[in-house]
């Protein structure tokens, strides 16, 4: 009885796993054909109020009153894809700030213990909720996750902020540092 | 180089063009369409004689470009169906057929050409979906009506 609960138990995550793959293969193929698709170079983050555009119901339900089986279908397809292009962006966002801190934290000679674990906190959780996002978009479509996609929004945006005032502190240290 | 100056003569050109030229095209899909056909595509920069007069290159290419941006993330915020309401617009202000202008857009996506350059990546995938789904809505509203000729 246990070991078919743990077969069980592998394949779904097997099958998470293949559905998050697919979902950031197809965010992958869209994002190629289109200009300006370069999210590892992005400067800008998505705005917050096309993340509720992305997220939010409002345009299913006007959707869904045409009538239109195609028409949903199409939507449905459309807004997966965005929503997944949206996951990776965030994600490679995250791997970027994390990036930025390391260098930071490496020139650094007096680190600050909580600021860092704080901050290591915010990563694990953002990428654990990145992956979470995409198996459950792939899997069910992004329209019933708004509040994960802004929570992550706004995780990214205090990590960020962390890794920003840390930097400046090592900054301001080096600088004054340079001046005695 | 005087930042602040040239930052005025840019807020200044802005004013200019949405008074002279902007606010003669009707929408904002139309006006999105006009500020991208003033970028060059190979230069990716922004071109108006009559502004280049009064301001010179520079400050009309940088004008355009913060047009650009601005109109793209205004019609970007639309709902799907503000923006069918746009394309009904743009389409029924130009002097071609709704259906020649379906055919086109749906076939050559040329919307994809009108998005400003280092936009963020989702909101302009967003665009390009949006607008591809008022097309297909706009398209099934030419063949309901279309259905419906014969009876009326």
């Amino acid at each position: 009885m246990e070991f078919t609960s743990l077969i069980a138990g592998v394949v779904l995550l097997l099958l998470l796993l293949a559905a998050g793959a697919k979902g950031w293969l197809t965010s992958r193929q869209w994002d190629e054909v289109t200009p300006g698709g370069d999210d590892e170079g992005a400067t800008e983050g998505c705005p917050e109020e096309f993340l509720s555009r992305i997220f939010l119901r409002g345009d299913w339900e006007f959707v869904r009153k045409l009538g239109a089986g195609g028409i949903e279908r199409l939507f449905q397809q459309e807004r997966k894809r965005v929503a997944l292009i949206w996951v990776r962006q965030t994600s490679a966002m995250v791997k970027r700030v994390m990036r930025a801190h390391t260098q930071a934290a490496r020139a650094s000679a007096n680190l600050e213990f909580s600021t860092e674990i704080r901050i290591l906190g915010n990563f694990v959780t953002l990428m654990s909720v990145c992956g979470i996002l995409a198996t459950a978009i792939q899997l069910g479509g992004p329209l019933w996750l708004n509040g994960l996609a802004h929570f992550a929004h706004r995780l990214l945006q205090q990590l960020a902020k962390l890794q920003e005032s840390m930097q400046a502190g090592v900054l301001a240290r080096s600088e004054s540092g340079g001046n005695t | 180089m005087d930042v602040a100056n040239d930052e005025t003569l840019v807020e200044q050109a802005c004013d200019d063009l949405s008074r002279r030229s902007l606010s003669r095209i009707d929408g904002d899909l139309g006006r999105l369409i006009y500020l991208a056909s003033t970028r060059d595509y190979n230069t990716g920069r922004y071109h108006h004689d009559g502004l280049a007069a009064r301001f010179g290159e520079e400050i009309t290419c940088q004008a355009l470009k913060t047009m650009h941006r601005q109109i793209f993330y205004q019609i970007a915020q639309n709902s799907l169906e503000q923006l069918v309401m746009e394309m009904e617009r743009y389409a029924s202000s130009s002097s071609q057929s709704r259906e020649e202008i379906l055919d086109v857009w749906q076939k050559l996506e040329p919307y994809r050409v009108a998005l400003p350059v280092d936009v963020n990546v989702a909101v302009a995938q967003l665009f390009v979906s949006n607008v591809k789904l008022a097309l297909a809505i706009l398209r099934r509203r030419l063949e309901l009506e279309a259905r419906e000729a014969p009876r009326s």
